[in-house]
């Protein structure tokens, strides 16, 4: 190897680099702020359609599941609260499984989604499916149980998934609605005793 | 591969689909060939991402063969691959949402691709600009072609439907869309696709 090689192997590699790096920089600009407005449409799309009645969805804190960071937010009609929304983890087969959940005023889900989940395609990823979220419809903390028979009653596991059935149902979702629970209790303890006071 | 300056343009294609496919012929590439192709629209997008790669990456190393010294060729090429494929990964993410959830992982996968780094070796690096750009066509759409049909087949008989859409009102063989329904794919198609060739040739004769 002469000089002149390593001369023209330097000289390769700025101008490679210096070209790709321009590129992606262009790309990246183009896509990143399509990105971003999509995952906040996303969210915001997603806590809407879970409380369809709502005119007005607020956020009321954050909590950790699974060491992750999840918010809850109560939603209003005029002034008259009518559920709560909270976001939850689920440890799946393969992933941590990111869902929203709904709950009226006497915390029965009324609706819930899956934000995102990295579980098997084609088996896990049947959690999104409506035929297995519709079954979360008017269930409260007891029946929020996954069992592998024919059941309305519970929840029904889907075939092939039911690891990542349980950590939707049993995890995720009776997590969040147990945290709900001692949160708006909680809260409306204190406020009762400000009342008080 | 020096004489391919008398090959026309529609042979390089050809050859790409048929006679040099990536999958059913020359085996390469088949993590990602049972990774993505339980649905159609994933086995779909995913050979369209690798066409665009396979053309880009292909056009580039063809345009700076001259330019790049043979000692550092390689870490070049895998610079480029990696490049292009950044590129494709960041415009999937931004415009189609939704499969990028599903195969985010394997978008990032195609720079390690052996069929990608093997046309720049074998082909760009020695041919000019258009005939490269047509051999990177070839080679992505025999791609596209063979990741449509497995994922088609997977599809159809794992789930019952296509493109998501339901044909079957059942699941007639769940075992399709696991992974090991993916090997019994490709094989079944390999065996099927090599069986044609063999049947030609011999007709040839």
């Amino acid at each position: 190897m002469t000089g002149k090689d390593i001369v023209k192997i330097t000289l390769n590699l700025v101008v490679v680099y210096l070209i790709g790096g321009l590129i992606l920089a262009v790309v990246y600009a183009r896509t990143s702020p399509i990105m971003f407005k999509n995952a906040i449409i996303e969210k915001e799309a997603a806590l809407k359609k879970l409380m369809p009645d709502a005119d007005k969805i607020e956020k009321m804190g954050d909590w950790y599941i699974h060491e992750k960071h999840s918010e809850y937010f109560v939603a209003k009609k005029g002034d008259n609260i009518i559920g709560y929304i909270v976001q939850s983890f689920g440890k799946g087969y393969s992933s941590y499984i990111d869902t929203l959940i709904a709950v009226d005023n006497d915390f029965r889900v009324q609706r819930i989604n899956i934000l995102g989940h990295a579980e098997t395609p084609g088996l896990g990823d049947e959690i999104e499916a409506d035929n297995f979220i519709n079954q979360f419809k008017g269930k409260d903390m007891e029946h929020l149980k996954v069992l592998k028979t024919d059941t309305t009653e519970y929840i029904q596991a889907i075939s092939g998934a039911t690891i990542s059935s349980r950590a939707v149902a049993e995890d995720a979702v009776k997590n969040g609605v147990d945290f709900l629970i001692k949160a708006i209790k909680e809260r409306g303890a204190k406020h009762g005793a400000d009342k008080q006071s | 591969m020096a004489q391919t300056n008398r090959v026309s343009y529609l042979d390089l294609i050809k050859n790409g689909i048929f006679k040099e496919n990536t999958i059913f012929k020359l085996a390469l590439s088949l993590c990602p060939s049972i990774a993505v192709t339980n649905n159609l629209r994933n086995g779909v997008l995913m050979g369209i991402a690798v066409l665009f790669v396979q053309v880009m990456v292909n056009t580039t190393i063809s345009s700076m063969r001259n330019f790049i010294h043979p000692r550092i060729r390689l870490p070049i090429f895998m610079l480029i691959i990696s490049g292009w494929v950044t590129v494709t990964d960041m415009t999937m993410a931004a415009f189609a949402r939704e499969a990028y959830k599903q195969m985010g992982l394997y978008i990032q996968l195609i720079v390690a691709f052996a069929s990608i780094l093997a046309r720049a070796e074998m082909f760009a690096s020695k041919n000019k600009i258009a005939p490269s750009m047509f051999d990177g066509i070839g080679m992505g759409l025999g791609f596209l072609f063979a990741l449509t049909i497995i994922s088609f087949f997977r599809e159809l008989l794992g789930k019952g439907s296509l493109w998501g859409f339901p044909i079957i009102n059942a699941k007639p063989l769940l075992i399709m869309i696991l992974p090991a329904g993916g090997f019994f794919a490709v094989g079944i198609l390999m065996g099927f696709f090599n069986w044609m060739s063999m049947r030609k040739e011999t007709k040839n004769h």
